[in-house]
């Protein structure tokens, strides 16, 4: 079972309430929910739409076919038509929106009292949203039977509170940011925590006050994170260097968005892992992580204070708009890595300094600061080792293996898992895909997937895993750099036949790149 | 009494202004700073070039950041260690060309430390290229036909800015000393600028001369108007008259107490 609702209108007409309320009580009632905006950059009209999935086990991505429709303005009708199915449901009209949300809870065969309760917890416009609702709920027909299904504890969170809970879990003492999406979202999370968890947020004049004002924070002993889109991550990244040098702890969380530059500001991409890789010039040790779900995010949250703060090095976390933004089921609580504060004002310089930490340009010395950076470095490989540096999911012994990083895990998890009860027409989709090899959609595809989570240092003992093997990458950019950093790393090229890269700003569909993998395996 | 001497050669060439500041500067703080334990509840910061070797000479902790990137480093130093006295030291080159948005954005949230911008009216450490403050005429290797453009006056730009504490005195050790005193007893972002001729690329054009004290003045430092008049007084381009001393004083909410 896997169903997918679309909501869309005007923004400002509320489609994200409506979507969150419905996913809200469908993971209470212990089904698998995950949703996905699209939002444009505009405060009033234009089209914004999420889409709803939810399944009565684990799921973590949308699919390009929709089951029911909820517009509430004819634009959605018009836009989204096309990809609903033959038997597909549409919710249109002029309604408000709780009339849509009584509506769909009947239609879903969901208990009016869910709604009741959210709506007390609302606080405002209790009685208005009652009205709106019990007339939707009384002109609809219940199509389904969602009745709880198991006592199932899940939390519903996206990507940015879960940086946000890593963060604090951490013992964040500050946190400094300029608005720029989609990292503002761990910003306004942070921001409605602060006083309870006593640490700080602030906002200054630009990023490279942002991450200057971090550093001076860090030196003083506080546990200190920036956050921040591509743009503001290249004004920081001068400070890099800094942090480099000087040995000096920092958190930068790095939300991707599509660029270069403006490029379209509220979409998808996952075009900056190179630019993280070598952010701040000259050479210095750096930890790159990038998570797949909310879960792996947090956990890596920690690890990024833990290694940040045992070696004095900027640790940087990789996200985008999709998993920022995206809300997911998790059912395994983040694991925290504790971190120790270890570092106390003193003598801190932007130059190669003496023993007595004054600048120099001796030789020996300056050999001898490298050094201890290279060394650095070294330890810094040694410990990642305990840490989950990359993931195998699937037929462990398939000849199959798919290479990714980050937001496609979710995609791509639903994409290998067998379609039940599954449509004549998407088996022979798929069979036309697999070039009439057969394929029984029913069953999970015969393939392995390596999740790499370590960008920086980078686990070169992948190898093991992808050497001889039909090798597919996915990657939400145009270049590979995914690619590219494993054939640096491990001497093993893939085919450029065998990538799957999307880059129109757009997040991986679970059923179109299930007959794109499908298409490639062996 | 501790000495914040350091061990570190001093490499300023011989006669610099820049021992003047110093000098001044040891003077307040070594007389404030009276055990190891006062030593820890300061702090300094200092950007590139010339001035920026002032933080190898004094034995306090801090950091020696990037250029440009002086004041947001002593704003986030005061926001995690509030009960910090932070001295930040910058450069003309730093405080009106490469940190600019960070000097206006200062003078506004008014962040309690002290800031000592040493203007020598020239990049001198990268050889003598035209800063902000050089006047229309300076001549250089990369400027072969002349500044054409007039000086910015950082005064005006402070006021207009709203900062709290704005000052500026010629590079002499008494004046350095006299208007730190003032600025570490100030409740609030204090501006200091050090009129501070290079003797290689930008030598005194009779600055000194040319100087009178506002406090031997009956100037009203509480008066903003007059402040501005007193300020329009030098343009940095033409020498007439130099007002040197406490241009405006007032008080404001301070940043790390009203934003917590």
């Amino acid at each position: 079972m896997r169903y997918n609702i679309l909501f869309g209108g005007e923004a400002g007409q509320g489609p994200n309430i409506l979507t969150h309320i419905l996913g809200e009580a469908l993971v209470n009632q212990g089904y698998y929910v995950f949703y996905a905006r699209d939002y444009q950059s505009l405060i009033r009209r234009g089209h914004n739409f999420n889409v709803l999935t939810f399944s009565d086990k684990p799921i973590n991505s949308n699919d390009g076919q929709i089951d029911i429709l909820v517009a509430l303005d004819e634009n959605t009708k018009k836009i989204h038509k096309k990809d609903l199915i033959k038997k597909g449901i549409i919710l249109d009209g002029k309604h408000e929106n709780m009339y849509s949300a009584g509506r769909l809870f009947k239609i879903l065969g969901l208990d009016f009292k869910i709604l009741e309760n959210k709506f007390k917890t609302l606080k405002r416009r209790f009685e208005e949203n009652m009205k709106e609702a019990k007339e939707g709920y009384a002109n609809a027909e219940k199509k389904f039977d969602l009745s709880p299904t198991s006592k199932n504890q899940n939390y519903f969170a996206n990507g940015s509170q879960a940086v946000a809970q890593g963060a604090i879990k951490s013992g964040l003492d500050f946190y400094y940011a300029y608005p720029m999406t989609p990292a503002t979202p761990v910003f306004i999370e942070l921001a409605k925590q602060q006083t309870k968890n006593k640490f700080y947020t602030f906002e200054l004049e630009n990023e490279v006050a942002v991450i200057n004002a971090a550093v001076g924070s860090s030196i003083t002993g506080a546990k200190t994170m920036v956050g921040t889109s591509g743009g503001g991550f290249d004004l920081m990244t001068e400070t890099f260097s800094l942090i480099g040098i000087a040995n000096i702890p920092m958190v930068i969380y790095l939300a991707q968005r599509h660029g270069p530059a403006t490029g379209a500001a509220t979409y998808t991409g996952q075009e900056d892992l190179n630019t993280a890789r070598h952010s701040g010039h000259g050479e210095f040790p750096k930890l790159v992580v990038a998570g797949g779900d909310p879960t792996e995010l947090e956990e890596l949250t920690s690890q990024a204070f833990y290694f940040s703060q045992k070696y004095k090095i900027p640790s940087i976390i990789l996200s985008d708009k999709h998993l920022a933004e995206s809300a997911y089921t998790s059912t395994t609580k983040a694991k925290i890595t504790p971190s120790l504060k270890s570092t106390k004002l003193a003598k801190y310089n932007s130059k190669d300094t003496d023993k007595n930490q004054s600048a120099t340009s001796r030789a020996d010395m300056i050999k001898a600061n490298v050094e201890k950076r290279l060394q650095k470095t070294i330890e810094i490989i040694k410990e990642a080792k305990k840490f989950n540096m990359y993931k195998v999911y699937g037929n462990k012994n398939s000849n199959n293996v798919i290479v990714s990083w980050g937001s496609p895990k979710g995609a791509i998890l639903d994409a290998m898992k067998g379609i039940t009860p599954c449509s004549s027409k998407m088996s022979d989709d798929l069979k036309k895909s697999s070039k009439g090899a057969i394929l029984d959609a029913t069953k999970d595809l015969d393939c392995k997937f390596v999740q790499i989570l370590y960008i920086e240092p980078f686990p070169t003992e992948i190898k093991k895993e992808l050497k001889g093997k039909n090798l597919i990458l996915i990657e939400n950019n145009a270049t590979a750099q995914l690619g590219s950093l494993i054939a640096e790393k491990t001497g093993i090229f893939i085919e450029n036949k065998n990538k799957i890269l999307r880059y129109d700003g757009r997040p991986f569909l679970c059923d179109e790149l299930k007959k794109e993998i499908v298409r490639r395996l062996g | 009494m501790t000495n914040l001497s350091t061990s570190a050669k001093i490499t300023w060439c011989p006669k610099c202004y820049n021992f003047q500041i110093l000098e001044g500067v040891k003077k307040v703080l070594e007389r404030k700073i009276k055990s190891e334990k006062d030593r820890q509840k300061y702090a300094i910061v200092s950007g590139i070039g010339c001035h920026a070797k002032i933080f190898d000479y004094l034995n306090l902790n801090g950091i020696n950041t990037l250029h440009g990137r002086v004041l947001p480093m002593c704003l986030g130093m005061k926001i995690a260690r509030p009960d910090l006295t932070v001295i930040g030291f910058s450069g003309d080159g730093d405080a009106y060309a490469e940190g600019m948005e960070h000097l206006i954005h200062t003078a506004r949230y008014n962040s309690n430390f002290k800031y000592i911008v040493h203007n020598n009216q020239v990049f001198a450490l990268t050889v003598g290229q035209p800063t902000p403050t050089t006047e229309i005429g300076f001549k250089g290797k990369t400027i072969p036909q002349g500044v054409k453009l007039p000086p910015l006056n950082p005064i005006k730009l402070m006021l207009a800015s709203g900062a709290t504490f704005v000052a500026r005195v010629f590079a002499d050790s008494k004046q350095v000393e006299y208007v730190l005193k003032q600025a570490l007893k100030h409740k609030g972002f204090a501006f200091i600028e050090v009129l501070q001729p290079c003797i290689i690329f930008h030598p005194d054009a009779g600055y000194k001369e040319k100087t009178y004290s506002l406090e031997k003045t009956k100037h009203d430092k509480s008066n903003f108007r007059q402040a501005w008049k007193k300020a329009e007084e030098f343009d940095y381009n033409t020498i007439k008259k130099i007002p040197v001393g406490i241009f405006y004083q007032t008080k404001k909410p301070v940043f790390e107490e009203v934003v917590k």
